[in-house]
């Protein structure tokens, strides 16, 4: 990734801050639940897409592990307690 | 915000260097988008998927900030300052501050908080990344990094999951992926963007 690459996200995730604090009026009822819903899908999928290789190939145990025990912790809705999950899980899968 | 800053420093450091590292501090500030950009270039990501990954993962700025607009009463140039520091953190401590303060101080109390929150945090990441990309014990780190994407991920999903829908709709984001990753291994990683979009689209919030 180029300095350049990084500038243009910079701009992006600047004018998106910005957009509706400074000029846009509130998004409809309709497109702010479509909005709210887009975050959680786009993470779930980037924690598919990180964890498995080429061809769905699965990763390694502790791996498999972290990520198992990031999934029980989720019904706390707490990042550290996710971390803590994972590291938990992933030590456990050490001794696989 | 300062431990995954180091998180984020580590990691980062042997996909981008150093100097870029430092600069996506700097300028971006956004843990998530910055963690997802970094797991995308190690596996090989072209810079179009990179783009829309950003410009995706903002679109929920816009619903941030526009809940943020009705509280403040400053001028635009000031409002425009203050939006650098809207990152989701700051946005609940702006809220939380603006609900407790009385009725004609609300949007006083919501500008403060989102600027001295906004700073905390921004001076806590940036000097975690800097310890996270100069710290020569942080080998660890980088040998666990397969397993800190998945589950940062992981817990900014449920972070993110604030109604029963959006968990189904993340099961089957992740699910739809997980058969773009068997069976078209070539969009694995464009697969995010576009099934978190097509499983936000349909259907009503229950």
């Amino acid at each position: 990734m180029s300095a350049l690459v990084v500038v243009v996200i910079a701009l992006i995730t600047y004018a998106s801050r910005a957009a509706a604090v400074v000029l846009l009026p509130r998004p409809s009822a309709r497109f702010e639940a479509v909005l709210s819903r887009i975050p959680a899908a786009i993470f779930a999928s980037l924690a598919t897409a990180t964890l498995l290789g080429e061809g769905g190939a699965l990763p390694a145990a502790p791996v498999l592990g972290a990520a198992a025990g990031a999934l029980l912790a989720t019904p706390a809705r707490s990042l550290l307690l996710c971390l803590i999950g994972g590291a938990i899980g992933y030590a456990a899968g050490l001794f696989f | 915000m300062g431990v995954f800053g180091t998180l984020y420093g580590a990691a980062a450091r042997g996909a981008l260097g150093v100097p870029l590292t430092l600069a996506s501090s700097v300028l971006v500030y956004s843990g998530a988008l910055q963690f997802a950009l970094v797991a995308l270039l190690g596996a090989g990501t072209a810079t179009l998927p990179l783009l829309l990954i950003a410009l995706v993962l903002n679109l929920r700025h816009l619903v941030l900030g526009a809940a943020l607009r009705s509280r403040f009463e400053s001028g635009p140039i000031r409002r425009a300052l203050l939006a650098f520091f809207l990152v989701d953190e700051t946005f609940g401590f702006a809220i939380a501050a603006g609900n407790a303060a009385e009725p004609a101080a609300v949007g006083r109390a919501t500008e403060r908080t989102l600027l001295v929150a906004g700073l905390t945090l921004y001076v806590a990441w940036l000097l975690g990344t800097l310890v996270g990309v100069l710290g020569g014990g942080l080998t660890a780190v980088e040998s666990v990094a397969g397993a800190i994407f998945p589950v940062l991920f992981i817990g900014l999903a449920a972070l993110a999951a604030t109604r029963r829908s959006h968990v189904v709709r993340a099961l089957a984001a992740a699910g739809l992926t997980a058969a773009v990753a068997i069976w078209l291994p070539g969009l694995r990683m464009l697969a995010p963007v576009i099934t978190g979009m097509l499983v936000a689209l349909p259907g009503r919030e229950r």
